[in-house]
């Protein structure tokens, strides 16, 4: 007899936020195991039966060996799906490979379409992520994709944590104007633009300020910090335009290379990320990081997908 | 061979340039790179529309890194417009399936059974519970979630409640008589009605056997949907692997290669004995001594929870010495004593222990170890794939093997500086794939490379 319950699965590495949503939840991660041989190849077991149940498989991909993660995560699904799995959904909060998903160079492979037809080869039957780098990255997949957003969570944190009556929304380059601008709709706050001419990938030249910050409190919101070069440098533009103080919220802080030097070294007074990619052990590394904690959203997700609720109210809102 | 193009992964560079080589062809450029967050980067500097693309990976060294790069690469030439795309793995990645966890004391899911006096026909079955297991995370995590169902302490009950519970929710289901339902903590959102048992007091013999993951379907599936057209590899462990495939598979054989290493480099090679370090081996080794009119011996390794009563009764090819060496090796299950017999005779002969993939190096070095200690003279080891991880190069060198003799479907540089050239041997395989793959680009029968080599 099935019961078709929630079975919440998780890599053995970055079991935090699995553990959190399932705390949430009211339930336990399903007891598995991912043992790794002498040669580096996966052996993935289950602990108990899932057959015919609803699978859940959270999966926090930073940065450093993501192909290990990723394969990890494949043999995961496929390992649900043959046994016998009513239906596995995917979590991955940070799709890994979305900065490529478009041919911008001859011959260059377009990795996100890649990892979306993987995850439907390997048998999941919906994902659920969290501010794509690019929306038309739901696109790629055959199987539904949930978009959530962090930015509820984020519209909380600022209004609890910010003096945002004086603050001015800021977004670091063109391309993210349209989730700055609806973030300061949100706060019914001002928005400046950052434009930058990036001359190499993770490098960044010149950057000029559109819009008016003197004596304000700067929030720049961004999908995704990496090396933080960017931030640091907009930092800069900002204060040297008047600006009293400089904060970053980010989605996913990915914080690789030298990334926590740079935080460090900069200017921002804070750098907050969601805590969709595990960086606890940089926390103690770098005073200035804050975390938002996003696992409400994704359990509420897991709830409502599993109960065949609508998810949209979870775009505008975010469950404490 | 103008609309050949071969590129290489990162993985066993020597290799790729091996096989231009043969095939006097330029190596097609590669700029493969790591981005800062550990992601793969491709790009590809040559043009590939409307080519024939071989691209060469073998798995080894950072295996889940070098197979997505892999996948990366063949993705990108298919949309560079390549006509045809073939991946190259002189060593498959996963291709040995992990064995399910087996134990002798526990077969399978537990069987279904209600205590004899509650059972009525509308009786539920119930649901098969979790093999406990002693790590210490999954220990400390069943007590962090005791308190959901903390309010069944009673361990007699336990049982019952877990009945009742399956039956909850069909209230066309009589309820047992047995037990009392204590309703769970307060529920807060539905998703929580469906609390599974924590399996904290049931560290009974019902267990529900580990699921184990079969990844062997996978890797052919995802090489697909990245757009391979073909697969060419080598002594593949399982040869049934090939059916886990859409498109044609090529899988080349090193048996003639080894054969003219048998032929050419071992004195009196008629008189040596062929070995096969495992019973699953067997008949590979068998082939190559039938082919060459040697004698055969098979080491078989046995599993038992107990110790043998008696050796099945060896259908001895000889003289028949069956020796039972008894190794007892503890596994998480149960005390399990391994046997090793050899069947077949040995004594004051040349071994030629013929194996298709060594990794830890266990097996083959045990193997020459009996084989010593029955009297062989010489123990050479013929090994398709060395792959050698973590220190089995050192324990082969300190073992009782005399002569390693390998291919370079892996990188074997570091290997031969730890034994020495004189006692470790690399048969070179690009002329036989470079053969492949020319025969293959200009639509030649491939057949003709199983048996003769190059």
């Amino acid at each position: 007899m099935s019961t078709n319950s929630i079975k919440l699965l998780a890599s053995d590495v970055h079991r935090g936020l699995a553990e959190l949503v399932a705390k949430r939840l009211g339930i336990r991660l399903t007891p598995s195991e991912l043992k790794r041989d002498s040669t580096g190849e996966v052996q993935f077991s289950i602990g108990e039966s899932v057959r015919d149940e609803d699978i859940f498989i959270i999966c926090q991909i930073g940065s450093g060996v993501v192909n290990d993660r990723v394969i990890e995560l494949l043999i995961m699904i496929n390992a649900c799906r043959t046994a016998s799995a009513r239906r596995i959904t995917v979590i991955l909060p940070n799709f890994p490979y979305a900065r490529q998903d478009r041919k911008d160079k001859s011959r260059a492979p377009i990795t996100a379409k890649l990892m979306a037809d993987m995850l439907t080869t390997a048998g999941c039957h919906h994902v659920i992520t969290m501010d794509l780098h690019a929306s038309q990255i739901q696109g790629f997949f055959d199987v539904p994709v949930d978009n959530l957003y962090a930015e509820p969570s984020v519209v909380r944190y600022i209004k609890e944590k910010i003096n945002y009556q004086d603050a001015i929304i800021i977004s670091p380059d063109a391309g993210g104007a349209k989730r700055a601008a609806g973030l300061a709709d949100r706060l019914d706050l001002n928005f400046a633009l950052i434009h930058k001419e990036r001359a190499r990938a993770n490098e960044v030249s010149r950057m000029v300020l559109v819009g008016d910050v003197s004596d304000k409190i700067c929030v720049i919101v961004d999908d995704m910090a990496d090396t933080c070069g960017t931030l640091a440098k907009a930092a800069e533009v900002l204060l040297d335009n008047g600006a009293k103080e400089v904060i970053a919220i980010v989605t996913h802080g990915i914080l690789s290379g030298n990334a926590i030097n740079n935080i460090n070294n900069s200017k921002l007074t804070k750098v907050v990320c969601t805590n969709t990619v595990p960086f606890e052990d940089k926390l103690k590394l770098c005073p200035k990081l804050d975390t938002v904690d996003v696992s409400a959203v994704l359990a509420e997700a897991v709830r409502r997908l599993h109960n065949g609720e609508s998810i949209s109210y979870l775009f505008k809102n975010a469950p404490l | 061979m103008r609309d050949l193009v071969v590129l290489g992964g990162s993985s066993h560079p020597h290799l790729t340039k091996s096989i231009c080589r043969n095939l006097t062809i330029e190596q097609g450029q590669v700029l493969s790179k790591k981005f800062s967050n550990g992601e793969t980067s491709i790009e590809i500097e040559d043009s590939v529309r409307e080519k024939d693309v071989f691209i060469v990976q073998s798995g080894c060294g950072d295996v889940n890194d070098n197979f997505i790069e892999l996948l990366i690469m063949i993705s990108a030439c298919k949309i560079a417009s390549a006509t045809r795309v073939t991946a190259v793995l002189p060593l498959f990645p996963y291709s040995r399936q992990p064995d399910v966890p087996h134990a002798a004391n526990i077969t399978g899911a537990p069987l279904i059974s209600t205590k004899k006096d509650s059972y009525t026909f509308e009786s539920t079955p119930s649901t098969p519970r979790p093999l406990s297991r002693g790590s210490s995370l999954n220990q400390s995590y069943f007590a962090d979630s005791l308190p959901l169902s903390g309010n069944n302490n009673n361990n007699n009950t336990s049982r019952d409640g877990l009945l009742e519970r399956a039956t909850l929710n069909n209230l066309k289901q009589p309820q047992p008589t047995k037990g009392t339902y204590t309703p769970r903590s307060i529920v807060t959102n539905s998703a929580s009605t469906n609390i599974p048992v924590v399996d904290a007091y049931g560290k009974t013999d019902n267990g529900y056997k580990q699921w184990v993951a079969q990844n062997g379907t996978l890797i052919a599936n995802l090489l697909t949907t990245a757009g391979a057209d073909r697969l060419i590899t080598m002594d593949l462990h399982d040869p049934q692997f090939q059916g886990f495939f859409n498109i044609p598979v090529d899988n080349l054989y090193s048996r003639p290669l080894l054969k003219h290493y048998i032929k050419d480099y071992i004195p009196n090679y008629q008189d040596c004995v062929i070995v096969s370090p495992d019973s699953g081996g067997a008949k590979r080794a068998t082939s190559i001594a039938d082919s060459l009119g040697c004698s055969f011996a098979l080491i078989h390794k046995e599993r038992r929870a107990k110790v043998a009563k008696n050796p099945p009764s060896t259908y001895a090819s000889s003289s028949s010495s069956s020796v039972n060496l008894l190794n007892s090796v503890s596994t998480s299950h149960t005390n399990v004593v391994a046997t090793t017999m050899l069947v077949g005779d040995v004594k004051d002969k040349v071994c030629v222990l013929i194996d298709d993939l060594v990794d830890t190096s266990y097996t083959i070095t045990r193997a020459a170890k009996l084989l010593k200690d029955q009297g062989a003279k010489y123990v050479y080891a013929l090994v398709t794939h060395g792959v050698f991880s973590g220190d089995a190069i050192n324990r082969v060198n300190k073992s009782d093997i005399d002569r390693v003799i390998t291919t370079n479907s892996v990188p074997q540089l570091d290997n031969v500086s730890v034994i020495g050239p004189e006692n470790f041997e690399v048969l070179d395989i690009s002329r036989i794939l470079a053969e492949a793959i020319r025969r293959i680009h200009n639509g030649e029968s491939v057949s003709m490379l199983f048996d003769h080599g190059w």
